[in-house]
């Protein structure tokens, strides 16, 4: 039996729930195609998204499942131009023609990388810091106090790859005008495939929380209370110091895990807190988003 | 005796020398431990003055790591370093907000040098707090002279002092107290 996962036209956070629903109808199917063909935008959370179904996929059939190129030229160039292909072709097999770009030809943040060990964290915080400092304070009227929090924000993302997930996963940024919002935003979106966050702290929260258990559970003592499968007090400081910087420059910061999203809502955004109930999708997808021109919140 | 310790000397040492970012956990314990070995001849009272002018960036995992760590080990009981107090400089305003965090977090505190003066990060109570800036500003006093300066009792001050000491942020000597850097 094979499936069709329709990659969203506009596949963003919004839409992400779309496309856990196809993913999640896939489920027992020998043959998966992920069709991006129709799609004509796609966010850093859909970009990296579609890496890790493209992992768990070909870890769930021992297969690589198909990725369909998208049919407009201008948005498979996108695609290509974020290092999107260069990751995908690893979990996919890709058809339709994959367009050359030259090298240094991005502009984007930080193109679709690889994150595996702590050294993969390292060259992305020195890689925004040297490279991209400068066009987050000049280029979008970021604060320069934001940028340096901007490192240690992005930092304590991928890190959360590296310590909880117990496989790879991918960091992107870009900056780009959240419709929503009618201004230039930074996003920072960090996914991966692994084994999600109640999964991580079943063994020392799930009898804390009795009945209650679940991701969304998981996902609130996580975020709202800092705790960590850790014995080590100084741990789950990562996800709250996220959670003050973006508290600070009236950022937004979502986490889906599992069949939870839980969000810190700015007063711009009318994002949910929390739901559940959800299509199941495999590992952490976390987004943090941070307007231009951002004030300090006193 | 005083030992300074370059925190970035250390990373570019121990890791990379083109990174002066601290972050990630690994690259905190490793730097840590580097500090450690460099301290472990050192017996008596010891000021540990970390510096932190060349580090770019520290995030919350590295600063639990590095300076937590080193804290909440050198009040070990039968810490084989002897008495080591901390004393950190060189920070940027974004450093000392991760740092402040960390020490929180674990009931913590430790003195730093913040716009050429010395001020307390992490944990402390108020009357604590009161008592440390007095001090500094006294530059060294018995538990009378600062309860007179504070209008404070005798007991109520040396109280507040000795459990200062306990938690290496002033040094007591001879029946005085005296913030870190006087004694060094």
């Amino acid at each position: 039996m094979s499936a069709v996962i329709d990659v969203p036209q506009r596949f963003d956070d919004w839409s992400f729930e779309q496309f856990a629903a196809a993913f999640a109808k896939a489920d027992g199917a020998a043959k998966v195609i992920v069709d991006a063909h129709a799609c004509e935008w796609i966010s850093p959370l859909g970009l990296v998204g579609l890496l890790a179904a493209g992992q768990a996929l070909h870890e769930r059939t021992g297969a690589r499942p198909l990725l369909t190129v998208p049919a407009d030229r201008e948005v498979a160039h996108f695609f290509a131009r974020t290092g999107f292909f260069r990751e995908a072709q690893e979990l996919f097999e890709i058809h339709g023609t994959v367009p050359r770009v030259k090298a240094g030809a991005s502009k984007v943040l930080l193109e679709v990388t690889p994150v595996r060990g702590a050294e993969d964290v390292h060259a992305v915080v020195h890689h925004i810091q040297e490279r991209s400092a400068e066009i987050l304070t000049n280029q979008l009227g970021l604060d320069p106090k934001a940028t340096m929090g901007f490192g240690m924000a992005l930092s304590e993302a991928c890190q959360n790859i590296v310590e909880h997930a117990g496989t790879g996963g991918w960091v992107s940024v870009q900056a780009y005008t959240w419709r929503r919002l009618g201004k230039r935003v930074v996003v920072i979106a960090v996914a991966d495939a692994g084994v999600g966050f109640r999964h991580t702290l079943e063994p020392t929260q799930a009898g804390r929380f009795g009945e209650r258990w679940g991701d969304g559970a998981a996902l609130e003592a996580a975020l709202l209370q800092s705790v960590s499968r850790f014995r080590d007090p100084g741990r789950g400081q990562g996800l709250a110091g996220i959670r003050r910087y973006l508290g600070r420059w009236q950022g937004k910061l979502s986490i889906r895990s599992g069949t939870a999203r839980i969000a810190i809502v700015p007063p711009w955004d009318q994002d949910v807190p929390l739901a559940e109930g959800l299509a199941p999708f495999p590992g952490a997808q976390v987004q943090l988003v941070i307007p231009a021109e951002a004030q300090e919140a006193r | 005796m005083i030992t300074e310790i370059d925190v970035s000397g250390v990373l570019s040492r121990t890791l990379c020398e083109f990174h002066n970012d601290l972050v990630t956990r690994p690259t905190g314990r490793a730097v840590r431990t580097s500090i450690e070995a460099e301290l472990s001849g050192v017996r008596g009272v010891n000021v540990v003055v970390l510096d932190f002018s060349s580090v770019r960036l520290i995030d919350c995992s590295c600063a639990d790591e590095i300076v937590a760590k080193l804290v909440a080990g050198s009040l070990e009981p039968g810490s084989p370093a002897g008495e080591t107090f901390f004393l950190i400089r060189g920070l940027a305003e974004h450093h000392v907000e991760q740092i402040d965090e960390v020490l929180q977090r674990q009931q913590l505190a430790l003195v730093a040098v913040l716009d050429g003066a010395l001020r307390l990060l992490g944990r402390v109570t108020d009357g604590a707090r009161a008592a440390f800036e007095r001090l500094v500003l006294l530059g060294s006093a018995a538990a009378e002279e600062l309860a007179a300066e504070l209008a404070w009792s005798a007991d109520e001050t040396r109280a507040v002092l000795d459990e200062l000491a306990g938690r290496r942020l002033v040094v007591r000597e001879a029946g005085r107290y005296l913030p870190p850097t006087s004694a060094a």
